[in-house]
Protein backbone atom coordinates (compact mmCIF):
# COMPACT_ATOMS: atom_id res chain seq x y z
CA UNK A 1 0.00 0.00 0.00
CA UNK A 2 1.66 3.10 -1.25
CA UNK A 3 -0.27 5.29 1.15
CA UNK A 4 1.43 3.57 4.05
CA UNK A 5 4.82 3.98 2.43
CA UNK A 6 4.09 7.66 2.19
CA UNK A 7 3.05 7.85 5.83
CA UNK A 8 6.09 5.98 7.08
CA UNK A 9 8.58 7.99 5.10
CA UNK A 10 6.69 11.16 5.88
CA UNK A 11 7.24 10.33 9.54
CA UNK A 12 10.93 10.15 8.93
CA UNK A 13 11.08 13.55 7.28
CA UNK A 14 11.30 16.33 9.75
CA UNK A 15 9.23 19.33 8.98
CA UNK A 16 7.00 17.46 6.64
CA UNK A 17 4.13 19.62 5.71
CA UNK A 18 1.71 19.28 2.85
CA UNK A 19 4.67 18.74 0.53
CA UNK A 20 6.02 15.78 2.54
CA UNK A 21 4.71 13.12 0.21
CA UNK A 22 5.93 14.92 -2.87
CA UNK A 23 9.40 15.41 -1.37
CA UNK A 24 9.64 11.70 -0.60
CA UNK A 25 8.86 10.70 -4.16
CA UNK A 26 11.14 13.36 -5.61
CA UNK A 27 14.14 12.26 -3.60
CA UNK A 28 14.03 8.69 -4.90
CA UNK A 29 17.01 8.23 -7.21
CA UNK A 30 16.31 7.21 -10.72
CA UNK A 31 18.21 4.13 -11.93
CA UNK A 32 21.55 5.21 -10.54
CA UNK A 33 22.85 1.67 -10.03
CA UNK A 34 22.23 -1.60 -11.81
CA UNK A 35 19.26 -3.42 -10.37
CA UNK A 36 20.00 -6.06 -7.82
CA UNK A 37 17.84 -8.97 -8.91
CA UNK A 38 19.12 -11.64 -6.56
CA UNK A 39 18.64 -12.44 -3.80
CA UNK A 40 15.02 -11.40 -4.27
CA UNK A 41 13.77 -9.58 -1.18
CA UNK A 42 11.39 -11.81 0.71
CA UNK A 43 7.65 -11.16 0.61
CA UNK A 44 6.19 -10.02 3.91
CA UNK A 45 4.48 -12.96 5.58
CA UNK A 46 1.43 -11.18 6.84
CA UNK A 47 -0.36 -8.16 5.46
CA UNK A 48 -0.09 -4.76 7.03
CA UNK A 49 -1.58 -4.44 10.49
CA UNK A 50 -5.03 -2.88 10.55
CA UNK A 51 -7.34 -1.85 13.31
CA UNK A 52 -11.07 -2.46 13.00
CA UNK A 53 -10.55 -4.13 9.69
CA UNK A 54 -9.89 -1.09 7.54
CA UNK A 55 -7.78 1.54 9.32
CA UNK A 56 -4.03 0.91 8.99
CA UNK A 57 -2.05 0.85 12.20
CA UNK A 58 0.31 3.49 10.81
CA UNK A 59 -2.44 6.10 11.08
CA UNK A 60 -2.65 5.51 14.81
CA UNK A 61 1.12 5.62 15.13
CA UNK A 62 1.16 8.85 13.14
CA UNK A 63 -1.30 10.59 15.40
CA UNK A 64 -0.05 9.14 18.68
CA UNK A 65 2.66 11.74 19.49
CA UNK A 66 0.30 14.65 19.07
CA UNK A 67 -3.07 13.36 20.22
CA UNK A 68 -2.38 10.24 22.21
CA UNK A 69 -4.41 7.06 22.08
CA UNK A 70 -7.87 8.56 21.50
CA UNK A 71 -6.69 10.88 18.73
CA UNK A 72 -7.73 8.85 15.68
CA UNK A 73 -11.04 7.94 17.26
CA UNK A 74 -11.81 11.59 17.91
CA UNK A 75 -10.83 12.34 14.35
CA UNK A 76 -13.18 9.69 13.03
CA UNK A 77 -16.08 10.70 15.21
CA UNK A 78 -15.57 14.32 14.35
CA UNK A 79 -15.48 13.62 10.65
CA UNK A 80 -18.63 11.52 10.86
CA UNK A 81 -20.55 14.08 12.86
CA UNK A 82 -19.37 16.85 10.54
CA UNK A 83 -20.56 15.01 7.48
CA UNK A 84 -23.90 14.18 9.08
CA UNK A 85 -24.63 17.57 10.50
CA UNK A 86 -23.69 19.49 7.38
CA UNK A 87 -25.65 16.95 5.37
CA UNK A 88 -22.65 16.24 3.21
CA UNK A 89 -23.72 12.66 3.78
CA UNK A 90 -27.50 12.42 3.74
CA UNK A 91 -29.19 9.59 5.58
CA UNK A 92 -31.57 7.93 3.22
CA UNK A 93 -32.72 4.47 2.29
CA UNK A 94 -29.26 3.61 1.02
CA UNK A 95 -27.98 3.99 4.56
CA UNK A 96 -30.15 1.12 5.67
CA UNK A 97 -29.06 -0.93 2.69
CA UNK A 98 -25.45 -0.05 3.53
CA UNK A 99 -25.96 -1.12 7.14
CA UNK A 100 -27.41 -4.46 6.13
CA UNK A 101 -24.74 -5.31 3.54
CA UNK A 102 -22.09 -4.03 5.95
CA UNK A 103 -23.29 -6.33 8.70
CA UNK A 104 -23.37 -9.27 6.25
CA UNK A 105 -19.79 -8.54 5.20
CA UNK A 106 -18.53 -8.12 8.75
CA UNK A 107 -20.26 -11.30 9.87
CA UNK A 108 -18.85 -13.21 6.91
CA UNK A 109 -15.30 -12.01 7.52
CA UNK A 110 -15.42 -12.67 11.24
CA UNK A 111 -16.94 -16.11 10.89
CA UNK A 112 -15.16 -17.49 7.83
CA UNK A 113 -11.99 -15.42 7.81
CA UNK A 114 -9.77 -17.66 9.96
CA UNK A 115 -10.87 -20.87 8.27
CA UNK A 116 -10.28 -19.43 4.79
CA UNK A 117 -6.87 -18.16 5.86
CA UNK A 118 -6.06 -21.56 7.32
CA UNK A 119 -7.13 -23.19 4.06
CA UNK A 120 -4.87 -20.90 2.03
CA UNK A 121 -2.02 -21.64 4.42
CA UNK A 122 -2.70 -25.35 4.09
CA UNK A 123 -2.48 -25.13 0.30
CA UNK A 124 0.90 -23.45 0.55
CA UNK A 125 2.06 -25.89 3.23
CA UNK A 126 1.18 -28.83 1.01
CA UNK A 127 3.17 -27.31 -1.83
CA UNK A 128 6.19 -26.84 0.44
CA UNK A 129 5.74 -30.30 1.93
CA UNK A 130 5.76 -31.91 -1.49
CA UNK A 131 8.99 -30.20 -2.41
CA UNK A 132 10.47 -31.03 0.98
CA UNK A 133 9.53 -34.66 0.47
CA UNK A 134 11.36 -34.74 -2.83
CA UNK A 135 14.37 -33.12 -1.20
CA UNK A 136 14.31 -35.56 1.74
CA UNK A 137 13.98 -38.54 -0.54
CA UNK A 138 16.93 -37.34 -2.58
CA UNK A 139 18.97 -36.79 0.59
CA UNK A 140 18.08 -40.24 1.94
CA UNK A 141 18.99 -41.97 -1.29
CA UNK A 142 22.27 -40.09 -1.47
CA UNK A 143 23.29 -40.95 2.13
CA UNK A 144 22.42 -44.55 1.42
CA UNK A 145 24.57 -44.43 -1.69
CA UNK A 146 27.46 -43.02 0.38
CA UNK A 147 27.12 -45.83 2.93
CA UNK A 148 27.04 -48.45 0.25
CA UNK A 149 30.12 -46.92 -1.31
CA UNK A 150 31.94 -47.16 2.02
CA UNK A 151 30.93 -50.78 2.34
CA UNK A 152 32.23 -51.45 -1.14
CA UNK A 153 35.52 -49.88 -0.20
CA UNK A 154 35.78 -52.12 2.87
CA UNK A 155 35.00 -55.07 0.67
CA UNK A 156 37.72 -54.02 -1.74
CA UNK A 157 40.23 -54.06 1.12
CA UNK A 158 39.17 -57.53 2.06
CA UNK A 159 39.68 -58.74 -1.47
CA UNK A 160 43.45 -59.18 -0.97
CA UNK A 161 42.77 -61.75 1.74
CA UNK A 162 40.43 -63.46 -0.65
CA UNK A 163 43.08 -63.52 -3.33
CA UNK A 164 45.63 -65.05 -0.95
CA UNK A 165 43.20 -67.72 0.10
CA UNK A 166 42.42 -68.47 -3.51
CA UNK A 167 46.10 -68.66 -4.38
CA UNK A 168 46.67 -71.07 -1.54
CA UNK A 169 43.77 -73.10 -2.71
CA UNK A 170 45.07 -73.30 -6.23
CA UNK A 171 48.55 -74.18 -5.02
CA UNK A 172 47.15 -76.97 -2.91
CA UNK A 173 45.16 -78.27 -5.80
CA UNK A 174 48.21 -78.28 -8.00
CA UNK A 175 50.26 -80.01 -5.34
CA UNK A 176 47.59 -82.62 -4.84
CA UNK A 177 47.38 -83.18 -8.53
CA UNK A 178 51.10 -83.54 -8.82
CA UNK A 179 51.24 -86.01 -5.99
CA UNK A 180 48.46 -88.03 -7.48
CA UNK A 181 50.19 -88.25 -10.78
CA UNK A 182 53.44 -89.15 -9.11
CA UNK A 183 51.68 -91.91 -7.28
CA UNK A 184 50.13 -93.06 -10.48
CA UNK A 185 53.44 -93.09 -12.22
CA UNK A 186 55.10 -95.14 -9.48
CA UNK A 187 52.23 -97.54 -9.55
CA UNK A 188 52.49 -98.00 -13.25
CA UNK A 189 56.21 -98.49 -13.09
CA UNK A 190 55.81 -101.01 -10.30
CA UNK A 191 53.26 -102.88 -12.32
CA UNK A 192 55.54 -103.07 -15.27
CA UNK A 193 58.39 -104.29 -13.10
CA UNK A 194 56.12 -106.80 -11.35
CA UNK A 195 55.15 -108.05 -14.74
CA UNK A 196 58.73 -108.59 -15.67
CA UNK A 197 59.41 -110.37 -12.39
CA UNK A 198 56.38 -112.56 -12.82
CA UNK A 199 57.49 -113.30 -16.30
CA UNK A 200 60.92 -114.36 -15.13
CA UNK A 201 59.42 -116.45 -12.36
CA UNK A 202 57.23 -118.12 -14.84
CA UNK A 203 60.19 -118.78 -17.05
CA UNK A 204 62.19 -120.34 -14.25
CA UNK A 205 59.28 -122.41 -13.03
CA UNK A 206 58.57 -123.68 -16.43
CA UNK A 207 62.20 -124.53 -16.92
CA UNK A 208 62.23 -126.29 -13.55
CA UNK A 209 59.11 -128.23 -14.30
CA UNK A 210 60.32 -129.15 -17.68
CA UNK A 211 63.62 -130.27 -16.30
CA UNK A 212 61.95 -132.32 -13.54
CA UNK A 213 59.65 -133.90 -16.07
CA UNK A 214 62.56 -134.73 -18.30
CA UNK A 215 64.56 -136.11 -15.47
CA UNK A 216 61.67 -138.18 -14.28
CA UNK A 217 60.97 -139.40 -17.72
CA UNK A 218 64.52 -140.31 -18.36
CA UNK A 219 64.80 -142.03 -14.99
CA UNK A 220 61.63 -143.92 -15.49
CA UNK A 221 62.76 -144.76 -19.00
CA UNK A 222 66.07 -145.93 -17.76
CA UNK A 223 64.60 -148.37 -15.35
CA UNK A 224 64.87 -151.71 -17.23
CA UNK A 225 62.41 -154.53 -16.51
CA UNK A 226 65.20 -156.60 -14.94
CA UNK A 227 66.02 -153.92 -12.49
CA UNK A 228 62.37 -153.52 -11.73
CA UNK A 229 61.95 -157.19 -10.83
CA UNK A 230 65.06 -157.11 -8.67
CA UNK A 231 63.95 -154.08 -6.78
CA UNK A 232 60.53 -155.52 -6.18
CA UNK A 233 62.06 -158.84 -4.87
CA UNK A 234 64.35 -156.82 -2.63
CA UNK A 235 61.42 -154.85 -1.33
CA UNK A 236 59.49 -158.01 -0.52
CA UNK A 237 62.41 -159.59 1.37
CA UNK A 238 62.91 -156.36 3.30
CA UNK A 239 59.31 -156.35 4.19
CA UNK A 240 59.44 -159.92 5.41
CA UNK A 241 62.38 -159.12 7.63
CA UNK A 242 60.58 -156.10 8.96
CA UNK A 243 57.49 -158.14 9.58
CA UNK A 244 59.45 -160.68 11.55
CA UNK A 245 61.12 -158.00 13.65
CA UNK A 246 57.83 -156.36 14.32
CA UNK A 247 56.10 -159.51 15.27
CA UNK A 248 58.94 -160.15 17.65
CA UNK A 249 58.63 -156.83 19.40
CA UNK A 250 54.84 -157.22 19.79
CA UNK B 1 -28.55 13.69 -2.63
CA UNK B 2 -32.12 12.94 -3.41
CA UNK B 3 -32.31 9.58 -5.00
CA UNK B 4 -35.08 8.18 -7.04
CA UNK B 5 -35.39 4.48 -7.31
CA UNK B 6 -34.00 4.28 -10.79
CA UNK B 7 -30.96 6.47 -10.40
CA UNK B 8 -28.85 3.47 -9.64
CA UNK B 9 -29.61 2.01 -13.03
CA UNK B 10 -28.66 5.08 -15.00
CA UNK B 11 -25.41 4.81 -16.89
CA UNK B 12 -22.95 6.75 -14.75
CA UNK B 13 -21.47 9.97 -16.02
CA UNK B 14 -19.70 12.89 -14.40
CA UNK B 15 -19.93 16.33 -15.91
CA UNK B 16 -20.92 14.70 -19.15
CA UNK B 17 -18.01 12.21 -19.17
CA UNK B 18 -19.33 8.67 -19.26
CA UNK B 19 -17.84 6.56 -16.52
CA UNK B 20 -19.00 3.19 -17.80
CA UNK B 21 -15.46 2.23 -18.80
CA UNK B 22 -14.28 2.93 -15.26
CA UNK B 23 -17.05 0.79 -13.83
CA UNK B 24 -16.14 -2.06 -16.15
CA UNK B 25 -12.40 -1.88 -15.46
CA UNK B 26 -12.82 -1.87 -11.68
CA UNK B 27 -12.99 -5.67 -11.21
CA UNK B 28 -9.67 -6.09 -13.02
CA UNK B 29 -7.94 -3.92 -10.44
CA UNK B 30 -9.15 -6.07 -7.57
CA UNK B 31 -7.39 -9.26 -8.53
CA UNK B 32 -3.59 -9.35 -7.99
CA UNK B 33 -1.40 -10.60 -10.76
CA UNK B 34 0.34 -13.91 -10.09
CA UNK B 35 3.99 -13.38 -9.22
CA UNK B 36 6.88 -15.45 -10.41
CA UNK B 37 7.63 -16.39 -6.81
CA UNK B 38 6.93 -19.97 -5.98
CA UNK B 39 4.92 -19.50 -2.78
CA UNK B 40 2.61 -16.51 -2.97
CA UNK B 41 0.51 -14.81 -0.34
CA UNK B 42 -2.91 -16.01 0.79
CA UNK B 43 -4.93 -13.94 -1.67
CA UNK B 44 -3.01 -15.19 -4.69
CA UNK B 45 -3.08 -18.78 -3.44
CA UNK B 46 -6.84 -18.67 -2.98
CA UNK B 47 -7.36 -16.95 -6.31
CA UNK B 48 -5.28 -19.54 -8.10
CA UNK B 49 -7.00 -22.40 -6.33
CA UNK B 50 -10.46 -21.07 -7.14
CA UNK B 51 -9.68 -20.46 -10.80
CA UNK B 52 -8.14 -23.91 -11.16
CA UNK B 53 -11.06 -25.70 -9.53
CA UNK B 54 -13.66 -23.73 -11.44
CA UNK B 55 -12.03 -24.25 -14.82
CA UNK B 56 -11.58 -27.95 -14.12
CA UNK B 57 -15.23 -28.32 -13.16
CA UNK B 58 -16.45 -26.35 -16.14
CA UNK B 59 -14.28 -28.14 -18.68
CA UNK B 60 -15.13 -31.66 -17.47
CA UNK B 61 -18.09 -32.28 -19.81
CA UNK B 62 -16.42 -30.57 -22.75
CA UNK B 63 -13.99 -32.44 -24.93
CA UNK B 64 -10.57 -31.31 -26.01
CA UNK B 65 -12.04 -28.96 -28.57
CA UNK B 66 -14.05 -27.16 -25.92
CA UNK B 67 -10.96 -26.51 -23.83
CA UNK B 68 -10.17 -23.59 -26.09
CA UNK B 69 -13.00 -21.77 -24.36
CA UNK B 70 -11.54 -22.20 -20.88
CA UNK B 71 -9.96 -18.75 -20.66
CA UNK B 72 -13.03 -17.00 -22.02
CA UNK B 73 -15.53 -18.74 -19.77
CA UNK B 74 -13.50 -18.52 -16.57
CA UNK B 75 -12.68 -14.87 -17.04
CA UNK B 76 -16.33 -14.18 -17.86
CA UNK B 77 -17.35 -15.91 -14.66
CA UNK B 78 -14.89 -13.95 -12.52
CA UNK B 79 -15.95 -10.72 -14.21
CA UNK B 80 -19.67 -11.28 -13.71
CA UNK B 81 -19.32 -12.45 -10.15
CA UNK B 82 -17.21 -9.44 -9.22
CA UNK B 83 -19.57 -6.99 -10.92
CA UNK B 84 -22.57 -8.52 -9.21
CA UNK B 85 -20.99 -8.61 -5.76
CA UNK B 86 -19.62 -5.09 -6.04
CA UNK B 87 -23.07 -3.89 -7.02
CA UNK B 88 -24.41 -4.88 -3.63
CA UNK B 89 -22.37 -2.16 -1.94
CA UNK B 90 -24.25 1.07 -1.38
CA UNK B 91 -24.14 3.88 -3.93
CA UNK B 92 -22.54 1.65 -6.54
CA UNK B 93 -23.49 1.15 -10.12
CA UNK B 94 -23.91 -2.43 -11.32
CA UNK B 95 -23.10 -2.70 -15.02
CA UNK B 96 -24.86 -6.05 -15.25
CA UNK B 97 -28.19 -4.38 -14.66
CA UNK B 98 -27.87 -2.89 -18.13
CA UNK B 99 -29.52 -5.04 -20.77
CA UNK B 100 -27.07 -3.76 -23.33
CA UNK B 101 -24.10 -5.24 -21.46
CA UNK B 102 -25.73 -8.59 -20.89
CA UNK B 103 -26.93 -8.89 -24.45
CA UNK B 104 -23.45 -7.85 -25.50
CA UNK B 105 -22.15 -10.90 -23.67
CA UNK B 106 -24.94 -13.33 -24.52
CA UNK B 107 -25.54 -12.83 -28.26
CA UNK B 108 -21.95 -13.07 -29.56
CA UNK B 109 -21.05 -16.02 -27.37
CA UNK B 110 -24.25 -17.91 -28.16
CA UNK B 111 -23.85 -17.15 -31.87
CA UNK B 112 -20.28 -18.40 -31.66
CA UNK B 113 -21.43 -21.73 -30.28
CA UNK B 114 -24.09 -22.09 -32.97
CA UNK B 115 -21.67 -21.21 -35.77
CA UNK B 116 -19.05 -23.61 -34.43
CA UNK B 117 -21.65 -26.37 -34.38
CA UNK B 118 -22.89 -25.56 -37.89
CA UNK B 119 -19.41 -25.38 -39.30
CA UNK B 120 -17.78 -28.43 -37.75
CA UNK B 121 -20.63 -30.89 -37.38
CA UNK B 122 -23.69 -29.50 -39.18
CA UNK B 123 -25.63 -32.77 -39.09
CA UNK B 124 -25.33 -33.16 -35.34
CA UNK B 125 -26.04 -29.49 -34.74
CA UNK B 126 -29.18 -29.62 -36.82
CA UNK B 127 -30.04 -32.93 -35.21
CA UNK B 128 -30.39 -31.17 -31.88
CA UNK B 129 -33.51 -29.56 -33.28
CA UNK B 130 -35.36 -32.87 -33.00
CA UNK B 131 -35.35 -34.62 -29.62
CA UNK B 132 -35.08 -38.39 -29.66
CA UNK B 133 -38.17 -40.52 -29.62
CA UNK B 134 -40.75 -38.03 -30.87
CA UNK B 135 -43.78 -39.49 -32.54
CA UNK B 136 -43.75 -38.97 -36.31
CA UNK B 137 -46.80 -36.67 -36.66
CA UNK B 138 -45.30 -34.22 -34.19
CA UNK B 139 -42.00 -33.80 -36.03
CA UNK B 140 -42.76 -30.63 -38.06
CA UNK B 141 -44.24 -28.80 -35.11
CA UNK B 142 -41.38 -29.84 -32.88
CA UNK B 143 -38.76 -28.61 -35.34
CA UNK B 144 -40.40 -25.20 -35.36
CA UNK B 145 -40.60 -25.17 -31.58
CA UNK B 146 -36.98 -26.21 -31.18
CA UNK B 147 -35.85 -23.54 -33.64
CA UNK B 148 -37.72 -20.90 -31.72
CA UNK B 149 -36.18 -22.16 -28.50
CA UNK B 150 -32.76 -22.02 -30.11
CA UNK B 151 -33.19 -18.41 -31.08
CA UNK B 152 -34.65 -17.42 -27.76
CA UNK B 153 -31.51 -18.62 -25.93
CA UNK B 154 -29.45 -15.42 -26.20
CA UNK B 155 -32.41 -13.28 -25.25
CA UNK B 156 -33.09 -15.56 -22.30
CA UNK B 157 -29.45 -15.46 -21.20
CA UNK B 158 -29.25 -11.69 -21.31
CA UNK B 159 -32.64 -10.94 -19.86
CA UNK B 160 -32.26 -13.51 -17.09
CA UNK B 161 -29.15 -11.82 -15.74
CA UNK B 162 -30.54 -8.32 -16.19
CA UNK B 163 -33.91 -9.08 -14.65
CA UNK B 164 -32.51 -10.92 -11.67
CA UNK B 165 -30.08 -8.23 -10.73
CA UNK B 166 -32.38 -5.33 -11.47
CA UNK B 167 -35.20 -6.90 -9.49
CA UNK B 168 -32.89 -7.63 -6.60
CA UNK B 169 -31.52 -4.13 -6.47
CA UNK B 170 -34.96 -2.60 -6.74
CA UNK B 171 -36.24 -4.79 -3.93
CA UNK B 172 -33.38 -3.75 -1.71
CA UNK B 173 -34.11 -0.13 -2.49
CA UNK B 174 -37.81 -0.47 -1.79
CA UNK B 175 -37.48 -2.35 1.45
CA UNK B 176 -34.72 -0.06 2.65
CA UNK B 177 -36.97 2.90 1.85
CA UNK B 178 -39.78 1.26 3.76
CA UNK B 179 -37.55 0.73 6.76
CA UNK B 180 -36.22 4.27 6.49
CA UNK B 181 -39.66 5.82 6.29
CA UNK B 182 -41.10 3.68 9.06
CA UNK B 183 -38.19 4.22 11.45
CA UNK B 184 -39.46 7.43 13.08
CA UNK B 185 -43.12 6.37 12.87
CA UNK B 186 -43.33 2.73 13.93
CA UNK B 187 -39.93 1.56 15.18
CA UNK B 188 -40.93 -2.06 15.73
CA UNK B 189 -42.31 -2.45 12.22
CA UNK B 190 -39.18 -0.73 11.00
CA UNK B 191 -37.13 -3.30 12.88
CA UNK B 192 -39.04 -6.10 11.22
CA UNK B 193 -38.50 -4.47 7.87
CA UNK B 194 -34.82 -4.15 8.66
CA UNK B 195 -34.68 -7.86 9.40
CA UNK B 196 -36.39 -8.51 6.10
CA UNK B 197 -33.79 -6.32 4.46
CA UNK B 198 -31.01 -8.35 6.06
CA UNK B 199 -32.46 -11.58 4.74
CA UNK B 200 -32.96 -10.03 1.34
CA UNK B 201 -29.36 -8.92 1.31
CA UNK B 202 -28.27 -12.46 2.00
CA UNK B 203 -30.49 -13.64 -0.82
CA UNK B 204 -29.05 -11.03 -3.12
CA UNK B 205 -25.52 -12.15 -2.35
CA UNK B 206 -26.51 -15.68 -3.26
CA UNK B 207 -28.36 -14.53 -6.38
CA UNK B 208 -25.38 -12.49 -7.51
CA UNK B 209 -23.11 -15.50 -7.41
CA UNK B 210 -25.66 -17.95 -8.79
CA UNK B 211 -26.69 -15.78 -11.73
CA UNK B 212 -23.14 -15.33 -12.87
CA UNK B 213 -22.55 -19.06 -12.57
CA UNK B 214 -25.76 -19.90 -14.44
CA UNK B 215 -24.83 -17.59 -17.29
CA UNK B 216 -21.48 -19.26 -17.76
CA UNK B 217 -22.85 -22.74 -17.19
CA UNK B 218 -25.52 -22.33 -19.85
CA UNK B 219 -22.95 -21.07 -22.31
CA UNK B 220 -20.81 -24.10 -21.60
CA UNK B 221 -23.84 -26.33 -22.14
CA UNK B 222 -24.57 -24.72 -25.49
CA UNK B 223 -20.92 -25.24 -26.33
CA UNK B 224 -21.10 -28.87 -25.28
CA UNK B 225 -23.92 -29.45 -27.73
CA UNK B 226 -22.06 -27.91 -30.59
CA UNK B 227 -18.35 -28.40 -30.12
Amino acid sequence: MLSRLVFVSANALKGSGPLGAGLVQASRSLHTSSQNLAPVPPLPEKGGKVRHGIFPEELFQLLYPKTGVTGPYMLGTGLLIYMLSKEIYVINHETFAALSIGSVIVYGVKKFGPSVAAFADKLNEEKVAKAQEVKDAALASLTQAVEQEKKEQWRAEGRTLLFDAKKNNVAMLLETNYRERLHMVTNEVKRRLDYQIALQDLHRRMEQEHMINWVEKSVIGSITPQQEKESIAKCISDLKVLAKSTKATV
Amino acid sequence: MVLSFFDQFMSPSYLGIPLMALALILPWTLYPKPTSQWISNRVLTLQGWFINRFTQQLMLPLGRKGHKWALLLTSLMIFLITLNMLGLLPYTFTPTTQLSLNMGFAVPLWLATVLIGMRNQPTIALGHLLPEGTPTPLIPVLIIIETISLFIRPIALGVRLTANLTAGHLLIQLIATAAFVLAPLMPTVALLTATLLLLLTLLEVAVAMIQAYVFVLLLSLYLQENV
